[in-house]
């Protein structure tokens, strides 16, 4: 960490800010300008605040130079982390597509989409029964009902399935039944919710905010790291920009600077980060071709009378033509989608 | 465009806007709602603004229905612009790969990164003579002198040049040595200069501005158009969002949505899009990938001691690699590379 004394600041101020970096265990290393003195704070500085020093008389900035993060750095990890997800693998060279409907809307619909998108080439089920929905309003979800519905898409269809947390007290229910938790957008930085499963074993699907920045969802990730929980997804969804032509901008950009500053899997979900059916795929294929591990992506046997997110819902034919074009990405990248029969299999 | 009323407006506010609607030859329809009265302005409202209506009496609000550019709409003109850039076309099948330095900074500079870059795989050269940077205390571009570089390049390596236009002063020197004239991101709404260039019929590359709307690229490509210049590029750099982690945010959704609004050609820059060299080739393999006509990549042969942009230029032997990585990108989604010039 580097610390900017203002001009004109005291020898006294120098030497208030040396002794906070030596309580802090860190050695300081001064370095006197002509304007400026800047005083080094060398040492393992990811737990240490910023504004420790922020606050002290006579300091003017502090620059932070290496990652207030640690178990999600590539630093301390090198090599991407592989983990199995229910039959196959995630971080490594297959390509996983999970998709489903926005929310479980009745046994029927959840159904007919799981056994629809497994055809289409899916290898995983997402669902949501807790719905953070906008308006107080508008269906919120089925709850418990719903759970006992994805688990019968799983036996039915052999996928893995993905659902989304709202809250601590769902945690107990959502581990019995489902294989990967969801952290939505809007709950990134609910941080007793991150820490409670960081202390479960079950594999993390972690979106980041919608005004977070890469870091922030870094420091989010290493809430459920910190835990002892390993198996973390991270997934671009779009963040908010001054655009208003699709719902969100998808950041592209996040995915080949996540995959350099972390170890953990990148996920893309096109269909929230454009908002719009018709733009799903093309972003889709680019998330792919910018390095994404994988993609989550909003599918509905009947978009026109979806309970929530039908503007951004792909029809199972749309999107088995998505898995094709997507299939054809990845082999140009090197990868391959993970093979539908190894999916299957289980 | 829908004209909304305030709940509670009067019968007589509501006849108010009916008249201006007639005086814009438009023709009014009315639906009346259980709390709200709404207004439909019927008719070709493209060069009607809404300010008409928003600042009369008793108006809540006013919504455009239909698009407020015309020639840039694929509404219009419904099949792809495709127009020849000197040895191959761009708009069509063929993705056009723009490459050199950010600034001209030499004839060696310059004469060697144009040979390594076509060797490499660009179709066209880019350099800038004249550059809009943010401290007036910097390298400011060689000018007329940078010109007759570029044009030097050009009969060295048979690609036609790119280069950027900051006044409406330059226009007339700039077409006598350039082949298209790039709009920067800084002047996208630099009207005067958008009119000026609508009169000429040199291509034009025009760059989207760091907080510009899609909708507002399209209006600013539309002073071009309706001047009687056709042949417009669009360029996506970048926009300005929160994140720091990369000079600006990709806006790779840009892509198909313009790909689906305007006929004209959409072209990506990665290199200021990022802001950073080791993200360059994995967002210029997204921008095709999701539909992109082209891209633009700064190369410098010597980034570390370029004199802007050093940060985001790829070397020569990089940008190698990321044209080969390009080549399959769009043989996977059914397009190809424009053929090399000899």
């Amino acid at each position: 960490m580097m610390i900017i004394m203002k001009p004109g600041s005291t020898q006294v101020e120098v030497e208030h800010v040396i002794e906070h970096i030596r309580e802090n265990g860190l050695t300081p290393h001064l370095s006197i300008g002509e304007d400026h003195t800047v005083i080094g704070a060398v040492g393992d500085t990811h737990a240490v605040s910023t504004a420790v020093f922020e606050v002290l008389d006579g300091v003017e900035s502090v620059i932070r130079i290496s990652q207030p993060y640690k178990l999600a750095s590539r630093q301390f990890h090198p090599k991407n982390s592989v983990f199995p997800l229910d039959g196959f693998t995630i971080g490594g060279k297959e390509i996983a597509i999970i998709a489903g409907p926005c929310s479980v809307e009745s046994r029927e619909q959840l159904l007919e989409t799981a056994q629809a998108v497994r055809a289409a080439g899916a290898h995983a089920l997402r669902g949501g029964v807790f719905k953070p929905r906008t308006s107080p309003y508008a269906f919120q979800g089925l709850g418990e009902e719903g759970l006992e519905l994805v688990v019968e898409a799983r036996e039915l269809t052999g996928m893995p399935v993905v659902v989304e947390i709202t809250s601590i007290t769902q945690l107990e229910l959502m581990v019995k039944y489902v294989d990967v938790i969801q952290i939505g957008a809007r709950n990134m930085q609910n941080f007793a919710l991150l820490s409670a499963i960081g202390k479960t074993q079950t594999p993390v699907l972690l979106k980041r905010g919608m005004s977070a920045t890469i870091e922030e969802l870094l420091m989010a990730s290493e809430y459920i790291l910190s835990g002892g929980n390993q198996r973390v997804m991270l997934c671009e969804r779009g963040i908010r920009t001054f655009e208003t032509a699709t719902r969100n901008t998808t950041d592209i950009n996040a995915i080949p600077v996540l995959k350099l500053l972390t170890h953990l899997p990148v996920i893309l979900d096109p269909s929230h980060s454009t908002g719009h059916a018709d733009y799903v795929t093309a972003i889709a294929r680019a998330a792919i071709a910018a390095g994404a591990d994988g993609l989550i992506v909003e599918v509905h046997p009947d978009p026109a009378h979806a309970l929530s997110d039908g503007r951004q819902s792909l029809k199972p034919e749309k999107f088995a033509e998505l898995v094709k074009q997507v299939g054809q990405i990845a082999e140009v990248v090197g990868r391959k989608l993970v093979p539908i029969a190894k999916a299957q299999e289980l | 465009m829908l004209i909304i009323m305030h709940p509670g407006a009067s019968q007589e506010q509501v006849e108010n806007v009916i008249a201006a609607i007639e005086r814009q030859n438009l023709s009014s329809h009315i639906i009346q709602g259980v709390e709200q009265t709404v207004i439909g302005a019927v008719g070709d409202s493209h060069s009607v603004g809404r300010e008409v209506f928003e600042i009369l009496p008793g108006v809540a609000g006013v919504t455009r229905i239909s698009q407020p550019y015309k020639l840039a709409s694929r509404q219009f003109h419904p099949n792809n612009s495709v127009f020849p850039l000197d040895g191959f076309s761009v708009g069509g099948e063929e993705i056009a790969i723009i490459a050199g330095p950010c600034a001209v900074e030499s004839r060696s500079q310059l004469l060697e990164t144009a040979m390594a870059i076509r060797e490499a795989g660009a179709n066209a050269l880019r350099g800038g003579v004249f550059k809009p940077r943010t401290s007036p205390y910097v390298f400011q571009g060689l000018g007329e002198e940078g010109l007759e570089y570029l044009a030097e390049a050009r009969e060295l390596t048979g690609m036609p040049v790119v280069a950027e236009v900051m006044s409406i002063a330059q226009v007339e020197l700039m077409i006598k040595y350039v082949d298209v004239l790039q709009i920067g991101a800084r002047n996208m709404q630099n009207f005067s200069l958008l009119r000026a260039i609508g009169e000429t019929h040199i291509p034009i590359l025009l760059k989207r501005g760091m907080s510009a709307t899609i909708e507002e690229l399209l209006m600013a490509s539309e002073y071009i158009l309706s001047g009687g210049n056709s042949r417009v590029m669009l360029c996506e750099r970048g926009i300005r969002t929160f994140e720091t982690a990369t000079r600006n945010t990709t806006d790779i959704n840009a892509i198909p949505v313009l790909k689906s609004l305007t006929h004209l050609p959409v072209i990506l820059d990665p290199s200021h899009s990022t802001g950073l060299s080791e993200y360059v080739a994995s967002v210029a393999r997204a921008g095709v990938a999701a539909g992109a006509d082209g891209l633009i990549i700064e190369v410098h042969n010597d980034p570390a001691n370029s004199l802007s942009d050093g940060r985001q230029s790829l070397t020569p032997e990089k940008f190698a690699i990321l044209v080969k990585q390009v080549k399959a990108v769009a043989e996977a989604v059914e397009r190809r590379l424009a053929p090399l010039v000899h």
